[in-house]
C-alpha cells in the first residue's frame, strides 16, 4: 500500500527555506486571489452577486462532502467511496420523497445510508485493516450500483423540496446560509484538529501508525471515526444536492471525484506545506470552483474543463512531493 | 500437520477453482436452462476476452505493488483515437496501431510519474485518468463514433474465427500466454515480483526498478487499449464512456484470482476473470438489470480481498488446523 501523503515539519531555519516556505503556504491563497480578480475583471458577469452566491452554495455542499476526506487522507488513508455515498444518499432521499414521505424521514434516511456505508469501510479498512484503496473502490461500487437501482437507471424528479430546499435557498443579503453554515462547521473542525490531541493523532498516525499503536493511541477507533464521518457528511451532502437539484440523481457522484482530491490535497500545500487540512480544502475548493466557473464563462468545454482539473491535481500532488523532498534534510 | 494428508498446496487450489467454477455453472444451469449452451458459452467467453485483458495490464501493476486507476479513462481515449481514425479514413493498422500507441504512451506517461518523479501512484493514476477522459472528447465532442466502420474492418476481428474459436479469445489467450512467459518463465518476470515484494532489495540486487514499474504500467495502459479494442469491434461505435465498465471486474478479477492462487499472476488472473464473467452473463442471462452488476462484482471484491489477506487467512488457520490449507499463502508461484 502506497501512503498517499507523507509529510515533515521544515526542519531547516535558513532564510531562504522560510521565504520559500512562506510562499508554498500562502501560495496557493494568493493565486485564489489573482485568479477571483482575473475573472472579475475580464468577466464581469462573474462578479455579479447572483453568480457569487450560486459559488459559494455550491463550493459549501463540496466543503460539506469533502472534510472527512481531508482527515482520512491526512491519517495516511484513502476513501474513494464518498461521492457515491453522495450519490447514494441523494437517490434515497429523492426515492422516499417521491414514495410520499416527508422530507424529515427521507433525509435521515439518507444520512443514515452514508452511515452505513461509512460503517462498512470502517469495519473492513480499520478493524480487519483490509487495503483502502480497493475496499473503498469496492464499497463506492456497491453504493453507485444501489443508488442506480433505486431509481432503475434513471433520476427521479421531485416536486417539493422541504425544509431542506429552504436551507439550500436561503441567504442572508448575498451569503447563503448554508455557506456560513460550513464556516462554522470548519471553524469548529479547525479547533479540533489543531487545538485538540484528535487532530495531532490523525497526524501522527500518518508518519508513524506503528508508533501510535505503540503510545496506547486506539488508532483502529479513530480510523473507523472518520471513516463514519466521510460517510455521514457525505450523505449530508448528497440530501442538500437533491433539494438544491430537486431531483434525484443517480450518477452525480462522477464529477465530485476528482474535485475531492484536488481540494484535499492542493489544500495540504496551504499552511501545513503538504499536510491536508481544513483550512487548505476550503481554498482548494474555492480556487476549484472559480477556476471551473471562470473557464465556463470563457466559453470552454466539459472536456477542456475535465483536463484542467486532472491538470491542477497532478500538478497539487507534484508540488507535494517536492516540498516535502525540499523540506526534508535526508533527501 | 501431517504429510499422510496433505495434497500438494497447488492442487488444492487447482481444486477450490474446480469447485467454484463447477458450483457457479451448477447454479446458473439450475436457474436458467440456456447457461450451458454453445451460444451462452461463446458470449462468455468474448465478455471474458475484454475484461481478461484489462486485467492481465492490471496484473502487472499489482505485481509490483502499486495501483492503476486510469486505465478505464485510458481506454476511453485508446477507443475514441480508435474510432477517430477510422472515421478519418485510415486503414486499421494505423488505426489500431493509434490506439495501442496510445495506451502505451498514457501507461509509460503514468509509469514515469510514479517511478521516476515519485508521485503517489493512486492520485497520479487518477489524475492522468481524468486528463485521458478530457482528451477522449477531442474527436467528436463526445458523440460516439460508428461511420466507416463497416468499410474498415473492424468488425471483422469480433465476427472472424481462428480454428472456430472466435478470435477474441484467440487475442486473449495470445496475450495471456506471452505475458505467461514474460512473467513466470524469465529473470525478467522475477525482477517483476523481486520490485514488488521488496524494493530495497531489488535494487541491491541489481535489478532497476524504476524500469520494471515503467514497463508494468506502460503494459497495464496497452493492454487497457487492447480490451477496449475488442469492445469497440463488438459493439460497432466507440464510446467516450467505453471504459468505466473496465475498472471494478479488472480489480475484482486480479483479487479473485489472487485469493484463489495464493498471489497475482496470470494464470490466477485469468481464474478470476473467467470466474467474474460466469457470474456476470449468468446474472445478464437471468435478466437481472445492468446497475446491478456493480453490486455484484462490488460483493465479489470485498469476499476476495477478505480472503486474500493473510492476517485473515492465518486467523482461519489457527481455528482449524485440518481445514486443508485454504489459508494458506505464499510468497510467490
Amino acid at each position: 500500500m502506497t501512503t498517499i501523503a507523507q509529510a515533515r515539519p521544515i526542519m531547516k531555519k535558513g532564510s531562504r527555506i522560510e521565504l520559500q516556505a512562506l510562499l508554498v503556504r500562502y501560495g496557493l491563497v494568493l493565486l485564489l486571489i489573482a485568479v477571483s480578480a482575473l475573472f472579475a475583471w475580464q468577466q464581469p458577469s462573474f462578479a455579479s452577486p447572483g453568480s457569487l452566491s450560486n459559488l459559494l452554495r455550491s463550493s459549501a455542499i463540496s466543503a460539506i462532502m469533502f472534510l472527512g476526506l481531508t482527515w482520512i487522507i491526512a491519517a495516511g488513508e484513502i476513501d474513494v467511496s464518498f461521492m457515491s455515498v453522495a450519490a447514494l444518499s441523494n437517490m434515497i432521499t429523492a426515492g422516499f420523497v417521491d414514495a410520499g414521505s416527508g422530507w424529515i424521514v427521507a433525509s435521515s434516511a439518507g444520512i443514515a445510508s452514508g452511515l452505513a456505508v461509512g460503517f462498512l469501510n470502517g469495519t473492513l479498512v480499520a478493524l480487519l485493516r483490509l487495503p483502502a484503496l480497493v475496499i473503498t473502490i469496492a464499497t463506492g461500487g456497491l453504493a453507485a450500483s444501489v443508488a442506480a437501482a433505486i431509481g432503475h437507471g434513471t433520476s427521479i424528479s421531485l416536486r417539493t423540496t422541504g425544509f431542506v430546499g429552504d436551507i439550500v435557498t436561503t441567504s442572508i443579503g448575498l451569503v447563503p446560509i448554508l455557506a456560513i453554515a460550513v464556516l462554522v462547521l470548519y471553524q469548529f473542525a479547525y479547533i479540533l484538529q489543531d487545538r485538540m490531541t484528535l487532530g495531532h493523532y490523525i497526524y501522527a498516525m500518518e508518519q508513524n501508525r506503528e508508533a501510535v499503536v505503540e503510545a496506547g493511541i486506539p488508532v483502529s477507533r479513530i480510523l473507523m471515526l472518520l471513516y463514519l464521518l466521510s460517510g455521514g457528511l457525505s450523505a449530508v451532502a448528497g440530501v442538500l444536492l437533491t433539494a438544491d437539484l430537486s431531483s434525484g440523481q443517480p450518477y452525480i457522484g462522477g464529477s465530485y471525484f476528482i474535485d475531492g482530491l484536488t481540494a484535499v490535497l492542493l489544500g495540504g500545500m496551504v499552511l501545513k506545506m503538504g499536510q491536508p487540512n481544513v483550512i487548505g480544502t476550503v481554498v482548494g475548493i474555492l480556487l476549484l470552483a472559480v477556476l471551473l466557473n471562470g473557464a465556463a464563462l470563457m466559453g470552454w468545454s466539459d472536456s477542456q474543463r475535465q483536463i484542467v482539473r486532472g491538470g491542477l491535481l497532478i500538478a497539487g500532488v507534484s508540488m507535494v512531493v517536492w516540498t516535502r523532498r525540499k523540506a526534508r534534510p535526508r533527501n | 500437520m501431517t504429510r499422510a494428508f496433505q495434497l500438494s498446496p497447488l492442487t488444492l487450489r487447482i481444486l477450490a477453482f474446480v469447485v467454484l467454477l463447477v458450483l457457479i455453472a451448477g447454479v446458473f444451469q439450475a436457474l436458467t436452462p440456456s447457461y450451458l449452451t454453445v451460444t451462452n458459452i461463446h458470449g462468455l467467453l468474448r465478455h471474458m476476452a475484454v475484461q481478461g485483458l484489462a486485467a492481465l495490464g492490471l496484473t502487472f501493476v499489482i505485481v509490483v505493488h502499486h495501483f492503476d486507476l486510469s486505465f478505464p479513462g485510458v481506454a476511453s481515449l485508446g477507443a475514441m483515437t480508435l474510432g477517430g481514425l477510422i472515421a478519418a479514413g485510415y486503414g486499421l493498422p494505423v488505426s489500431i496501431g493509434g490506439a495501442l500507441g496510445v495506451g502505451l504512451l498514457c501507461g509509460l506517461i503514468n509509469g514515469v510519474s510514479v517511478a521516476l518523479f515519485r508521485l503517489p501512484d493512486i492520485v497520479a493514476t487518477i489524475a492522468t485518468g481524468g486528463i485521458a477522459i478530457g482528451f477522449s472528447y477531442f474527436y467528436s465532442g463526445g458523440t460516439s463514433i460508428s461511420e466507416n466502420f463497416f468499410g474498415s474492418g473492424i468488425l471483422d476481428i469480433n465476427d472472424s474465427k481462428v480454428f472456430s474459436i472466435d478470435a477474441p479469445v484467440v487475442i486473449l489467450a495470445a496475450a495471456a500466454a506471452v505475458a505467461f512467459v514474460v512473467l513466470h518463465c524469465s529473470r525478467f518476470g522475477r525482477a517483476f515480483y523481486a520490485t514488488g515484494e521488496n524494493p530495497t532489495a531489488a535494487i541491491f540486487s541489481g535489478i532497476h526498478v524504476r524500469i520494471y514499474i515503467g514497463v508494468a504500467f506502460g503494459l497495464c495502459g496497452l493492454l487497457a487499449c487492447l480490451a477496449i479494442l475488442l469492445l469497440v469491434a463488438s459493439s460497432g461505435a466507440s464510446n467516450v464512456s467505453a471504459g468505466n465498465q473496465l475498472l471494478m471486474p479488472a480489480f475484482a478479477a486480479v483479487y479473485l484470482g489472487a485469493a484463489l492462487m495464493g498471489a497475482p499472476s496470470v494464470p490466477a488472473t485469468l481464474a478470476g476473470t473467467l470466474l467474474m464473467s460466469m457470474m456476470l452473463t449468468g446474472f445478464t442471462l437471468l435478466a437481472v438489470p445492468y446497475y446491478y452488476s456493480d453490486a455484484i462484482v462490488s460483493a465479489v471484491l470485498i469476499t476476495a480481498i477478505a480472503a486474500f489477506d493473510p492476517k485473515l487467512a492465518g486467523a482461519l488457520r489457527r481455528l482449524g488446523r485440518f481445514q486443508f490449507g485454504v489459508g494458506r499463502r505464499e510468497v510467490s508461484p
